[in-house]
């Protein structure tokens, strides 16, 4: 922890950098379709002629900002601009849709840096003991974990839990569509062509949460957004004070995400999911998620920032990339000639220390950066006239889904699928548990079947599946997750009956 | 003093569109190069590695962008359907496009993709945890023969150089192992460092990036491999196993005869830069040399040979 | 509106049975068991949760849910708008069917009276903002667009 290295990321040079990224980081990541993988992908090739430190704090911001910028999207057009923001949508359109979206991209940013922070911080002073966690997890925890996952279907879909089932299980079988990942065989194709490229996250993210969106706001002419009209820059102090009262959630889905980012096989929108169900497990009573919670928001924020500093443990002291976007940053680290690995830490120290702080200076620009960069996204959203708007994000769906891939069947893909979601949608079938299977259906089915190969060529099945400390720990949670709320509305079934009071349903 | 700038702007100008003109001989404007898998696998990396000498030696900038799914099939059954002059190239690897084909229908065939040079090829080894009581290859073949099914190894997913590999080598010693599929190699290196299996059908970049974390058994190669002067051959140990995954670059099949050529020979010079080949050697690749001219012979005794093992593994009819 | 909500639900329901079996009947054809187990474990669980639901909105009688008071030519029209840009793209280039998504959606978002003065100010915004997104991912991003 020399001082030294503090400096020398300190240059004007990589100060430029850091903010450089951060901005081009958010704004990318507001646009549904472009990822964080894509824009580092991207610019590879630039940091080429660049030290390797100044690269990786280039790309280690614009990572970061992409992250956030995702929020905005998800709060602003109720779509996700990376998949980590997928369950920012569930609190934060609710909220916008109230008149407070400035709020909410407030606190999101707020949620986003103390996030950030504590996962760059665990990377600089605990990343080898914690590279061992990336190890402890086999096949058989990350199938609990999606398992985990799922059970938040329950809690979501408030009224109709059957209805919610069955959209994660058809979730799932949607993943499964296509050339299959692991096994060699071609699953649910029908013959088409089209369809061995199974639905991807990031067009389905598109099509579910984006289209049946734009198909509401053509249908009726009222706003998109309520607005009030009054000045709202003192939303800034009001956010800072949510933020504070909930710092205990803050640093709770911090370190969830930074944990959940350090497994190689989950990443930022599984990390997400996790934070999410535990706010809301141990929410409050008065507290309603998914009718525009700021915790909800705030759990999520944090804890795909998180997963930045966290991914990079792995891919720094394991050379294994923690996330996609960590991927793309080893292979520019091995052209540059930096060997990751557990040699890195002692004898390439000077530049992952450097980067280290830069990744930090990243995520501490990325506070004033991003609320005033969220203050005109909030501002355009919702002064463009709805006509503009609706086409205009129309195009965007297009071009988004496109640059994916670089394919038109993608985006008629995307399409179908957001006229579906829209249509089952408008009959109880919300979008989020399909999504939830299909992002969560993979993990499962991998770690499933690795797992029962293991188990069944020692001879060891029940051993693998419930015998490892950690899958046990999972599974705890899985079922006080779906216990919980069942127990809590017992107590207060009971309490209400004690106390003689009658309410009408 | 203006003029001076002006002039040296103009001279300036006219060097560059001198430079320029040769450059843009080879290729005009940058060229997308189309990873058909994710990123941070060894095709993403070993692009990654030509990319800087490219631009050093023609000029022009090489885009990689990824083009995921169906395990490379998505890439390739869309290749010939692009431009073909010369400005779109896509990666290949062995034995997706033999192996692919000929297990279903994925939209393209293997003998309709224009693969124009095999640069490169990362040899199967045996990959261990540097404590595993596994100290040579001989204590793992005799461990598979005393508890059969019990020694379980990760590889990257099914029907693939891995897959095919611990068929052949479980054929050739009588023992019996378990083959556990991972998504990526990524992933299957994961697992055999953290124990969930007991060894690991990799490849020798495996052991290039772990260094001392790991140790390998053998690798697949006619000679040993330069980084790793202390690891022997399957074939020193008696065992005729040499191959791995192969990894080229194609046009799409409407490209002219003269495009293939000028390709073939801009990613053969780049392969014969001694400073490449220093790089991929300490990622420990295996370089190939297999030029337009000679990719037809290539690809048919590879076809054959792929198409045998995988016949005999039962992985197609 | 509860009658429709309630048919709605039916259909909904029955299609995602049948979509179940559809799944449980292509797994007959996998080669590698490994690829069978997940899909058929899912498409049963599916067919029992989609049973439960059909059964359960049979029995209810009443839904509150329905398609709303929405203007189903809008609707239609943004979507066919949208897919008739995909199926132009190949032939007149990103922008321009870029274009014809846009006009299509603005018709069908337009709520408010039309004049000369807003729609050639919507469209003109409309179109320097789509030229800018497609320069931003054609020549910054490098997205080969057609």
């Amino acid at each position: 922890m020399e001082f030294g290295h503090l400096i020398s990321a300190f240059t004007p040079f990589n100060f430029l950098l850091a903010l450089c990224g951060v901005v081009a980081g958010t704004v990318i990541g507001s646009i549904p379709g472009l990822t964080a993988t894509m824009a580092v992908a991207v610019l590879v090739p630039i940091t080429f002629s660049m030290e390797p430190a100044s690269a990786l704090i280039l790309l280690g911001a614009i990572y970061t900002g992409a992250i956030y910028g995702g929020a905005y999207a998800a709060i602003l057009l109720n779509t996700p601009g990376t998949p980590s923001a997928i369950a920012t949508t569930f609190d934060g359109y609710p909220m916008a849709k109230k008149g407070d979206g400035d709020l909410a991209v407030a606190i999101a940013c707020y949620a986003s840096v103390v996030g950030g922070m504590v996962g760059a911080l665990a990377l600089l002073f605990i990343a080898p003991p914690l590279s061992s966690v990336a190890l402890a997890f086999g096949p058989i925890e990350y199938f609990w974990l999606s398992v985990f996952g799922l059970s938040l279907i329950a809690s979501l879909s408030t009224g109709n839990v059957v209805k919610g089932l069955v959209g994660g299980a058809f979730g799932m079988i949607l993943s499964t569509v296509g050339v299959a990942e692991i096994s060699a065989d071609i699953r649910l194709t029908f013959g088409s062509q089209t369809l061995i490229s199974g639905f991807g996250v990031v067009g389905a993210l598109i099509g579910l949460y984006c289209i049946p969106v734009l198909i509401d706001l053509v249908a009726t002419p009222d706003r998109h957004l309520k607005v009030e009209n009054e000045v709202r820059s003192v939303r800034i102090t009001e956010a800072g004070r949510i933020a504070w009262g909930s710092k205990f959630n803050l640093i709770r889905s911090s370190i969830i995400g930074t944990l959940v980012g350090i497994l190689p096989g989950a990443g930022g929108s599984v990390a997400g999911l996790v934070a999410y169900s535990e706010a809301k497990r141990s929410a409050k009573p008065h507290q309603k998620f998914g009718e525009g919670e700021p915790d909800g928001i705030m759990a999520t924020e944090a804890s795909n920032n998180a997963t930045v500093g966290g991914g990079f443990i792995p891919t720094l002291v394991l050379g294994i990339p923690g996330t996609p976007p960590d991927a793309v940053i080893l292979g520019a680290l091995l052209v540059q000639g930096v060997r990751t690995g557990p040699t890195l830490f002692e004898s390439g120290g000077s530049i992952v220390y450097t980067f280290i702080y830069g990744l930090i200076i990243a995520t501490i620009l990325m506070l004033p950066t991003g609320l005033l960069i969220g203050r005109y996204a909030y501002q355009t959203i919702v002064t463009i006239p709805k006509a503009v708007l609706v086409p205009l994000v129309g195009f965007m769906t297009l071009i988004g889904t496109f640059a994916i891939r670089n394919s038109v069947s993608d985006v008629v893909i995307m399409i179908g699928l957001g006229v579906f979601g829209w249509l089952v949608g408008r009959f109880g079938f919300a979008a989020s548990p399909i999504v939830l299977g299909l992002i969560l259906g993979p993990i499962a089915e991998q770690g499933f079947v690795q797992s029962w190969t293991i188990g069944a060529a020692t001879n060891n099945l029940s051993g693998i599946f419930f015998g490892r400390p950690i899958s046990q720990a999972i599974v705890a949670f899985t079922i006080l997750t779906l216990v919980y709320p069942l127990f809590t509305q017992w107590r207060s079934a009971r309490a209400g009956k004690i106390s003689g009071a009658t309410d009408a349903e | 003093m203006l003029r001076r700038t002006i002039l040296k702007t103009a001279a300036a100008m006219a060097l560059a569109a001198a430079t320029g003109t040769t450059a843009f001989a080879q290729t005009n404007g940058p060229v997308d190069y189309v990873i058909p898998f994710g990123p941070g696998g060894e095709s993403d990396i070993s692009a990654r590695l030509q990319q800087p000498f490219f631009k050093e030696k023609f000029g022009q900038d090489l885009v990689i962008s990824y083009k995921p799914g169906g395990g490379g099939a998505v890439g390739w059954a869309s290749l010939n359907g692009l431009n073909s002059n010369g400005q779109t190239i896509m990666g290949v690897n062995l034995p997706h496009i033999i192996i692919k084909p000929a297990q279903k229908d994925v939209g393209f065939k293997t003998e309709e993709l224009n693969t124009f040079y095999m640069f490169h090829y990362t040899p199967d080894a045996i990959v261990v945890k540097a404590d595993s009581p596994y100290k040579t290859l001989k204590d793992l073949v005799d461990d598979a023969k005393a508890n059969p099914g019990q020694v379980t190894m990760s590889g990257s997913g099914k029907a693939s150089a891995n897959h095919l590999a611990q068929i052949k080598f479980d054929k050739m010693t009588g023992g019996k192992t378990t083959y556990v599929p991972f998504k990526g190699t990524g992933a299957s290196t994961t697992a055999m460092l953290g124990g969930q299996v007991k060894a690991q059908w990799g490849y020798s970049t495996v052991g290039a990036k772990q260094g001392d974390a790991v140790r390998m058994l053998a690798v697949a190669m006619e000679e040993r491999h330069p980084l790793f002067p202390d690891v022997p051959t399957f074939k020193e140990l008696g065992y005729e196993m040499v191959g791995g995954a192969y990894r080229g670059i194609a046009l799409p099949n409407t490209a002219s005869a003269e495009t293939t050529k000028k390709w073939s020979d801009m990613i053969g010079e780049i392969n014969n830069d001694p400073a490449f080949r220093q790089k991929m050697l300490d990622g420990g690749f295996a370089l190939l040399d297999v030029d337009s001219a000679g990719m037809a012979d290539f690809m048919k005794a590879r076809t054959e040979e792929y198409l045998k093992d995988a016949r005999e593994a039962g992985l197609i009819k | 509106m509860r009658s429709e909500g309630k048919t709605g639900s039916l259909l909904i329901s029955a299609f995602f049975v049948f979509a179940g079996i559809v799944t449980l009947w292509d797994t007959q054809n996998y080669t590698d068991s490994d690829s069978q187990v997940f899909p058929q474990t899912v498409s049963i669980v599916l067919i029992v949760c989609a049973t439960i639901s059909l059964v359960m909105t049979l029995l209810k009688g009443e839904e509150d849910s329905g398609f709303g008071d929405g203007i189903w030519w809008r609707r239609a029209l943004l979507i066919a708008s949208l897919l008739i840009a995909c199926f132009l793209m190949p032939y007149v280039g990103f922008l321009l069917s870029g274009i014809v998504a846009f006009a299509g959606g603005l018709i069908a978002a337009m709520h408010d009276r039309w004049s000369g003065k807003t729609g050639l100010i919507y469209g003109l915004s409309g179109l320097v903002v789509m030229s800018a997104f497609y320069a931003l991912f054609r020549y910054v991003l490098l997205v080969p667009l057609p």
